[in-house]
């Protein structure tokens, strides 16, 4: 079946099959290989897009439920001359190590602050739970997460 | 480690008319066809290479895997080199001979071998290279080398004023000569390491640019799903392939060794058309346990034969006739899967008179026997590209994955990208064994008179050497390769090193105890295993440093000094184990319902210490706090050591709350991250990591982290609970 939707701001039409995931369609017939496949089922975060400005799971969300949806990958959320506030983040704080997550992370983050820019440490972890990252980055999340907070001062933060 | 640093470099021009130099490392001697040291030739895969347009590129042939060898190796360089760490391109090193690791002889990127094996030749590249374009421009300026400096890709003249870019200079300096040995620059002079640096990948691994095994894409590239046997060692009997081969993009559904591909022109239509495969299999030799067995198994082999002796001081059994109190434990730990993020995936290209690979492996020379195993090709006649890793922890030292893309694209004449499923990653995972440990002590008069420690499972080169043996006789025929792992096995500590994955950490016992009595009754079930984050060390930092708390509150002491006293004649493990109890106020008073627990274990040259604070809340384990002490010698990126020490808490932890893998009739009964549980933001606790300053030569760092966080916790359970739980994965309401 032709699928249209808007990704990264582009109007894309596709001839695909309606069940397919749009983490398949975003990866394999858009190229844009920066959202991961990790478990299939919307327990790991690895695939998180916006959709609509929301985030969803893209392993477990069939394309046709995307059709005429503006869908947001990491590609799309900076450009290479001007990157995301949290990107710029994540550089400055290290956050990766073997890094496959972190394009699930940054989308995660990135909603939280489109919608709750001034978060408390315990809303950004209720945020990012969703996320598993199995290196262990979770601290370097946070501090990167925080340094981007508006008014995220060091008084308000607290240590668990 | 100690070599003559001449002897391993060499240098010349390359085909662009730049500077290149080849690094040749001990103990490779003699197992490298075709390479030919004496003709100066210059490979296109040097180590290190310097262009006439000032670009820097540096072969990093120990792969990244998010340990940090992309930033830490290139460190090494640039520190000796005088530019940036920036100004450096790190590229995959293919497998060639003079990139293996030269600890194992093959190209392995584990044990956290990494910085301590490129310690001295990475530095010394560097240096080399930077002699030599000081001796170009003092050619050029018509002055003394020696009173030319170096400064962010220059060389500068005595003068101040004049000063040659590395690019302008390469050309001549290919030419020169270093007479004598090249001196490293003193500490004093370090600008890089053991300073604070930005990780190098981090910004390709934030913008999505960072390409993995999964992200390969080649022209005409199909994708293959493998159906395996349910139970490891069945056969495929019949499958209903037609009927596949009739479902929308479906190119193909090929039998091969390891199951059923399904081959399609899209993934997802490759995994629709796998729902309707249907397989009848041939269990007659396939695994049939259940853990119970295994565990049943283990008792069994431990009563029927004490096993081994790995060590042995003084008289045990005499301690125990001359002892107070004789105290014994039995601890069982399960298997464990790896469940690295980017499920297990190649992409393999059969062309006839040779293949391309392209897989996240941490053994790019074992992949080409892989693919040489499966087709009618050499391991000369495959070339490996690795990639970034979406993690390792010794999952990827296997190379399963590329065998099945080379088997499908040998099939089918197409670039075939197989990728597996988390359900399939995990349960046709090779996992952590599972262990069983008796414990048994004597004391006297309240001291630690006699240690024993029977350690029963299995091997883990009994299944690696499989596929290892041959990269290490290349010239070997390829009918012999089964029979090569059994030969390496049958000279084990000649052909291959004597297998201490099942012993490590329980043999270098650090306490000071007259009489010990450590063994090793082996035994395998016939399960797959490997190599897990930390090997050995990960299952006996829990029975020793457990055990070594029983002994304390047996004692009556406190658990930090009855270790202390003990470990009068082992500095570097007094230090860490102080420094962890200092940072994390051991003895002063907990919030009400937490407890503090230690423990301390050397693995791959590290000295670590934890203590950690938890309680429980709500009916489950709740960890607070995890303060650490390591010491890892002289530290390269301060900030990559304190994320592997963190991240290798949070995996111990993850095995300590959730880990588990078990059998029934054969089946493995986890799949995914629901059955088979990683920590998670909400749990993490708060992890502060003290590094000791350190002018020793640097050791690992990627696994040590593990051990001690194990029996910390557990030991922390027991100060809160008073019951003492000798089986993993721990539970609140024990």
């Amino acid at each position: 079946m032709a699928v249209s939707l808007t990704v990264n701001g582009a109007e894309r039409v596709l001839d695909v099959e309606g069940d397919t995931p749009l983490l398949w369609v975003v990866r394999d017939e858009l190229g844009l290989k920066g959202t991961k496949f990790g478990c299939g089922a919307g327990l790991c975060g690895a695939c998180t897009v916006h959709l609509n400005g929301q985030p969803v799971r893209s392993c477990s969300t069939p394309v046709e439920l995307a059709a005429g949806a503006q869908v947001t990958t990491i590609e799309g959320l900076g450009d290479q001359d001007r990157l995301h506030a949290l990107q710029e983040a994540w550089i400055e704080q290290g956050v990766p190590q073997c890094g496959y997550c972190q394009s699930g992370q940054i989308m995660s983050a990135a909603h939280l602050l489109s919608t709750n820019p001034s978060p408390s440490r315990d809303d950004i972890v209720a945020a990012m739970t969703g996320n598993i990252c199995r290196c262990g980055t979770y601290s370097r999340i946070i501090a990167a997460v925080e340094s981007v907070a508006a008014d995220s001062r060091p008084d308000q933060r607290e240590d668990a | 480690m100690t070599m003559n640093r001449r002897a391993f470099l060499k240098a010349g021009a390359g085909a662009s008319g730049g500077l290149m130099l080849s690094l040749s490392l001990p103990g490779c001697a003699g197992i490298q066809p075709g390479y030919e040291p004496e003709t100066g030739e210059w490979k296109p895969d040097a180590w290190l290479e310097l262009t006439r347009d000032d670009e820097i590129y540096f072969t990093l042939a120990r792969v990244e895997m998010g340990q940090g060898t992309y930033t830490g190796l290139t460190t090494l360089i640039a520190e000796e080199l005088e530019v940036a760490p920036a100004a450096i391109t790190p590229r995959f090193a293919p497998a060639a001979p003079e990139y293996r690791n030269p600890l194992y002889k093959l190209q392995l990127t584990g044990g956290s071998t990494s910085i301590a094996t490129s310690w001295e030749p990475l530095r010394t590249a560097g240096a080399s290279a930077r002699e030599m374009l000081k001796m170009a421009a003092a050619r050029i300026w018509k002055v003394e080398a020696d009173a030319c400096t170096v400064r962010d890709g220059h060389v500068v003249h005595a003068n101040g004023i004049d000063s040659l870019r590395y690019g302008q200079l390469v050309e001549l300096a290919s030419k020169e000569v270093i007479r004598g040995e090249v001196s490293l620059k003193p500490r004093s002079e370090w600008k890089l390491i053991g300073k604070q640096g930005n990780r190098l990948d981090a910004r390709a691994k934030s913008t999505g640019t960072a390409e993995y095994g999964i992200d390969v894409e080649l022209p005409g590239q199909v994708y293959a799903v493998v159906t395996r046997s349910p139970r490891y060692g069945g056969r495929v009997g019949s499958f209903n392939g037609d009927e596949v081969r009739a479902m929308p993009g479906v190119v193909d559904v090929v039998e091969i060794e390891r199951g059923i591909a399904v081959v399609a022109d899209k993934y997802w239509r490759a995994r629709k058309a796998q729902a309707a495969l249907s397989v009848s299999w041939d269990f007659s030799d396939a695994l049939s346990l259940s853990t119970n067995d295994v565990f049943e198994g283990y008792r069994k082999a431990a009563d029927e034969d004490s096993g081994e002796s790995e060590r042995s001081e003084g008289d045990f059994d005499d301690a125990t006739e001359a002892a107070s109190t004789v105290l014994s434990a039995e601890y069982a730990q399960p298997y464990l899967a790896h469940a690295t993020l980017e499920p297990m995936n190649a992409t393999a290209w059969y062309q006839g008179d040779r293949a391309e690979v392209w897989a996240p492996t941490q053994a790019p020379d074992l992949g080409q026997i892989a693919v040489a195993r499966v087709t009618d090709l050499s391991p000369g006649d495959v070339t490996i590209h690795t990639t970034f890793l979406g993690g390792g922890f010794g999952r990827r030292l296997t190379q399963d994955f590329i065998e099945e893309a080379a088997a499908v694209s040998f099939k089918i004449g197409k670039p075939v990208k197989v990728i597996w499923s988390r359900e399939e990653d995990t349960r046709h995972d090779l996992f952590r064994p599972a262990m069983l440990h008796r414990m048994k002590a004597s004391l006297a008069d309240g001291e630690l008179t006699g240690w024993h420690h029977q350690i029963v499972g299995p091997q883990i080169l009994d299944w690696y050497v499989r596929n290892a043996a041959p990269a290490q006789y290349p010239w070997a025929p390829k009918v012999l390769y089964n029979s090569l792992g059994s030969a390496g096995l049958m000279f084990e500590g000649i052909a291959t090193p004597k297998d201490m994955s099942a012993i490590e950490g329980a043999i270098e016992y650090p306490y000071g105890v007259s009489n010990i009595d450590i063994r090793h009754t082996h035994t395998d079930p016939g399960v797959p295993v490997t190599w897990w984050r930390s090997v050995g060390f990960s299952h006996n930092g829990f029975a020793v440093e457990t055990f070594m708390d029983e002994l304390a509150h047996e004692a009556g002491e406190d658990p930090y000094q009855f270790r202390r006293k003990l470990l009068a004649n082992e500095p570097r493990h007094q230090e860490v184990l102080d420094r962890a109890a200092r940072l994390a106020g051991w003895g002063e008073p907990l919030a009400e319902g937490r407890a503090r627990g230690i423990a301390l274990f050397r693995s791959f040259g590290t000295y670590v210490a934890q203590v950690v604070e938890a309680g429980i809340e709500h009916g489950e384990i709740r960890v607070h706090r995890v303060a650490c002490a390591v010491d890892c010698g002289q530290v390269v990126s301060p900030r990559i050591v304190e994320d592997q020490i963190e991240g290798g808490i949070l995996f111990g932890l993850t095995a300590a709350l959730y880990g588990e893998i078990t059998l029934e009739q054969g089946e493995v009964q986890q799949s995914n991250f629901h059955d088979y549980r990683l920590m998670r933001q909400y749990e993490r606790p708060e992890v502060t990591v003290d590094i000791v300053d350190s002018e020793a030569a640097p050791t690992g760092v990627g696994e040590p982290g593990v051990p001690p966080v194990i029996p910390a916790l557990g030991n922390a359970l027991f100060a809160l609970t008073g019951q003492r739980q000798r089986s993993l994965p721990l539970t609140a309401d024990a």
